[in-house]
């Protein structure tokens, strides 16, 4: 394998813009214009935003422009359009396309701030409303007790690389970021979303990883930045996919539907999935829970000993769920020859679950870290494992808030999916798919992502985590992220009271 | 007898009620009639006038799904999605919007409500939204998943079981066995607090109670002869205080009777026993603080249920600091298990259970089963308003036919169970009877919450 550069001392491949005329729709204010409007151009000539506009030659006004609109704050000054207006035609309020957007995890500032990361890679401020969700615990009451910002930093001299392989053998593997992109199944998202992962994954050096769907072909070109899974179901795993990689993940079980196994519905397998999954089109395809093969840490032992043989270069990644023995489970897997322990709490997921299983099976991501974490240091083996947290992470503080609660580093789904354009309406798993593009193998709705402008914006969108990560440490007075792990000190439990949002 | 696996066969049973659309979407007058989200749309929501193809219909926005592709996609910014009004008024109490809805379209499909893109609620909350139920990795021995070639049975013993059997010299059994019912489903139909239910709702209670093998609990001076006959060995008389033991007359098919209780019952009960040797008795009380002295007290008498009943919103009853149900069981299964006489009685717990995890969770917190109440009518398409009036019903309950009741019913039970099974599977448990006050295997928030935050005023641990 040719030699890697190191991650953390080269420069980063530069951000590109990558906007999107389709993600341009949301309008934080809506400006109404009433039928007494005499088209007497007024507003026009006063918002120096141009929301108002009127075509040469038209009598008319056109309607307002609103995406530009600054909103009822605007009435400090002068220009407001809505004091102006000689017949009093205008009005400005919150628009109700805002509020109808985002839930309690994912707020509709979350989801703006994310596009605007990924379009333009430019870090929000730390304490950005797009960086905390409204679902009243876990991460969104945690705050960093941050001393004030002190003068400027230079990004590059600040480390924000893991490394993945803690145990003494095998090869050494330092992601430039905490973070790679969890598996999600060629099936559930479309090929296009896939290979924008991947590419993204490359650009950072980092991994995505296939889910269970197989190893579709297109992802070749990108084989040193993707993990294999092995998933109860078996889907598609074969000796090549195996060997292609330089870490397997075995999972266990996700948090999204801890226990339940993986669940594909027959209108998604469509033949080109079918024949990667080696399985007959249009049925539902279930994989079990748990592995039948595996019901001890002994055989657990036996099955990973099974894709050394077949592999022995490549790192193992064991993905587990977080029950309330989640810490003995850990410590089993790191015996049995893990080097990654990934922890997957409930409340994330992009793939289909049943709902009952996303809110009441298993704790919170939250929970288990600081859980794991401590037993691990119990147990003397906190330096040989490399502790990955997932389920809920939504953005860069997340994770940072994630490891300083102990954990080394994320994986992250969801996110990569809002950069690409997600609303988190949950409609993947109905019908012909995401309507947007995303989650879908549906030949019309998938070509509306281009895998090269999506690989863009995700890797966008960690450059902008990296460069908040980069401040935090900063402030913190720390310029490697390993310093933050486990400091349970540097983290508030805020008493914000629980907003209850509209679904 | 040939060996059949149980099972609750399932049916769509579309609603008659107009749809509460969650998102409603305007057109605006500035639209040119382009149709460029009639493509966009892959929900249906935006079709051409069916008279005049050159104009949009009204948008049909129940259809809506949220996606935002037709507002991206209209090139005059004509479109505008908001939020249903009548939607976020659905309900009051522990009933949110969101609960009513899922239950309408379990009663519809009798399907599991599967989506994507992860959890979008609160964090935890009150109550049994701040329970979680554990699940079982890969250390823990003998399970089999939900897809698995083993069952999971959800059937419960409602009665009185002895802790252990004595026999005499010659080996023949001399304990006596008092009446015990088996039901398929730890979920019974109960109709006592249910005003609005009339003669047809409740005779398609009867016939769901028969498909789905499980009691179903109507006040006695409800039960009509057609009910009785529809399925006679289904349905629990409920009599109010004050029945007269000695000239109560029960139906010889009749396998429960269940009284309402106040102060004085250990005499009653006794009387009852006597008359009714073959008939098991629930005994009703509302449950109010210090319920669990109460449950004890009808273990020494040897009464066979204790059926508490919590309020709507699944809290006890009365003046003063009341513990939600999943406190409370927890309190009533303590007090038993500390004298080890926890099967000696049957614990059936009602109200408070809005959703398909309220099931489990009032079991694992101590309940051997559990009655339906508002959730059946939630089922007919009831909204649970705050000011239920017949008359002006929006879902016209009352128009409701009995095998559309038995059919929404049947459909929400179904789905109930096997979204119970879901979290069976996932815990490693077999049946449902094993889940009985299994608070080991449940997640507490305010435990969790507590060792939390104190890990955290712990400082930190750099490893
Ligand atoms: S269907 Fe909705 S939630 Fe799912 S990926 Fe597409 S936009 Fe996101
Ligand atoms: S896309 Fe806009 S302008 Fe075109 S028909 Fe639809 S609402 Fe009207
Ligand atoms: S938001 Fe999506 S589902 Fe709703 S009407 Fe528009 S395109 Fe259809």
């Amino acid at each position: 394998m040719a030699k890697r550069p190191s991650p953390y001392t080269d420069a980063y491949p530069e951000v590109a813009l990558a906007p999107a005329e389709r993600l341009q729709f949301m309008n934080r204010y809506s400006v109404r214009r009433a039928d007494t409007c005499i088209s007497c151009g007024m507003c026009e000539s006063l918002c120096p935003y141009g929301v108002h506009k009127r075509v040469e030659g038209h009598a008319k006004i056109l309607p307002p422009d609103d995406r530009r609109c600054i909103g009822p704050s605007c009435e400090v000054n002068y220009f407001f359009c809505v004091a102006n207006c000689p017949t009093k035609s205008l009005s400005v309020r919150e628009s109700d396309n805002y509020a109808s957007m985002g839930d309690a995890r994912w707020p509709v500032e979350m989801i703006m701030a994310t596009w605007r990361q990924a379009e333009t890679g430019k870090p929000i401020p730390l304490d950005d409303p797009g960086n905390v969700g409204r679902s009243g615990g876990g991460f969104d009451k945690l705050y960093f007790k941050l001393p004030e910002a002190k003068g400027r930093f230079d990004p590059l001299k600040i480390k924000t690389a893991i490394q993945l392989n803690r145990r003494g053998s095998g090869e050494r593997i330092e992601i430039p970021i905490p973070v790679y992109g969890g598996g999600m199944s060629f099936g559930s998202i479309s090929v296009h979303t896939m290979v924008a992962r991947a590419k993204a994954a490359k650009m950072w050096n980092t991994f995505i990883c296939t889910g269970e769907g197989g190893y579709p072909d297109a992802l070749i070109p990108y084989q040193d930045h993707v993990i294999t899974q092995i998933a109860t179901g078996l889907f598609g795993v074969k000796e090549q996919t195996i060997q292609r990689s330089r870490i397997l993940e075995f999972k266990y079980a996700q948090g999204a539907k801890p226990g339940l196994g993986g669940h594909l519905l027959g209108d998604k397998n469509t033949p080109e999935v079918a024949r990667m999954r080696e399985a007959v089109p249009y049925t539902s395809l279930f994989s079990p829970f748990p592995f039948h093969s595996v019901y001890s840490v002994e055989d657990h032992k036996k099955h990973l000993d099974w894709a050394v043989a077949i592999n022995p270069k490549a790192l193992l990644s064991v993905k587990v769920s977080t029950p309330n023995d989640v810490e003995m489970v850990s410590v089993g897997s790191y015996y049995a020859g893990a080097h990654i322990v990934h922890l997957d709490g409930g409340y994330g997921g992009t793939g289909a679950a049943p709902e009952i299983a996303k809110k009441n099976i298993a704790m919170p991501i939250e929970y288990a870290i600081p859980k794991v974490h401590r037993f691990l240091i119990n147990e003397g083996i906190r330096d040989q494992v490399t502790l990955i947290a997932s389920g809920g992470l939504r953005t860069a503080m997340d994770v940072a808030k994630a490891i300083a609660l102990g954990a080394d580093g994320a994986v992250i789904g969801t996110a990569d999916l809002v950069a690409l354009g997600c609303v988190r309406c949950a409609n993947c798993e109905s019908g012909r798919g995401c309507p947007r593009g995303i989650a879908t193998t549906d030949p019309e709705l998938q070509a509306i992502t281009d895998s090269g402008w999506g690989a863009s914006r995700i890797y966008n969108m960690y450059s902008s985590w990296r460069l908040q990560w980069c401040e935090l440490l900063h402030r913190l007075g720390m310029t490697d992220i390993s310093e933050l792990r486990g400091r349970f000190d540097l983290l508030s439990h805020g008493d914000n009271p629980a907003r209850e949002v509209g679904k | 007898m040939r060996y059949e696996r149980y099972h609750i066969p399932i049916e769509t049973v579309p609603t008659t009620a107009p749809p509460v659309p969650k998102f409603i979407i305007t057109r605006a007058s500035n639209c040119v009639n382009c149709g460029k989200c009639e493509k966009a749309c892959i929900f249906g929501v935006h079709k051409r006038k069916e008279g005049d193809p050159r104009e949009m219909a009204d948008p049909l926005s129940h259809l809506c799904k949220n996606c935002f592709r037709c507002i991206s996609d209209c090139p005059q910014r004509a479109l505008t999605m908001s939020l249903g009004q009548d939607y976020r008024a659905l309900g009051h109490g522990i009933w949110t919007p969101l609960r009513v809805s899922t239950i309408w379209g379990e009663a519809e499909t009798g399907k599991i409500p599967v989506l994507g893109a992860g959890y979008r609620g609160m964090f935890a909350g009150p109550d049994f939204d701040g329970v979680w139920t554990d699940m079982s990795e890969i250390v823990r021995p003998t399970r089999d998943g939900i897809h698995g070639r083993e069952t999971i049975s959800t059937s419960v013993d409602i009665g009185r079981k002895p802790l252990f059997l004595a026999f005499d010299t010659e080996g023949a059994l001399t304990t006596e066995l008092a009446p015990v019912v088996e039901l398929s489903v730890p979920m019974m139909l109960d109709a006592t607090r249910l005003e609005a239910a009339g003669p047809d709702v409740l005779m398609g209670f009867a016939l769901a109670a028969k498909g789905l093998d499980t009691f179903l609990l109507v006040p006695r001076d409800r039960i009509t002869k057609e009910l009785m006959e529809a399925a006679p060995s289904q349905i629990v008389p409920v009599l109010s205080e004050g029945t007269d033991v000695k000239s109560l007359e029960v139906d010889p098919r009749t396998r429960m009777v269940e009284l309402c209780v106040g102060a004085s019952w250990k005499n009653w009960a006794k009387a009852f026993a006597k008359r009714f040797p073959d008939k098991v008795l629930s005994l009703r009380v509302q449950a109010s603080k210090g319920v669990e002295e109460t449950v004890l007290e009808m273990l020494d008498a040897e009464v066979p249920v204790a059926h508490l009943e919590y309020d709507e919103d699944g809290r006890e009853q009365g003046r003063g600091e009341t513990r939600h149900a999943k406190d409370s069981l927890r309190a009533v299964h303590r007090a038993m298990t500390a004298k080890g006489v926890r099967d000696e009685i049957t614990v059936i717990a009602s109200g408070g259970v809005a959703a398909a995890e309220h099931v489990p969770k009032t079991i694992v917190c101590g309940a051997d089963a559990v009655s339906l109440e508002s959730a059946l009518m939630v089922a007919l398409s009831c909204r649970h308003c705050s000011t239920c009036r017949p008359s002006s019903c929006p879902a016209s309950i009352g128009a409701a036919g009995p095998d559309w009741v038995r059919g929404r019913v049947m459909n929400m039970v179904g789905a109930w169970r096997d979204q119970m099974l879901e979290m069976l599977g996932a815990m490693g448990i077999r049946e449902v009877r094993r889940l009985r006050g299994e608070v080991g295997r449940a997640i507490f928030y305010d435990d969790i919450q507590k060792e939390f935050l104190s890990i955290l005023s712990g400082g930190g641990e750099h490893g």
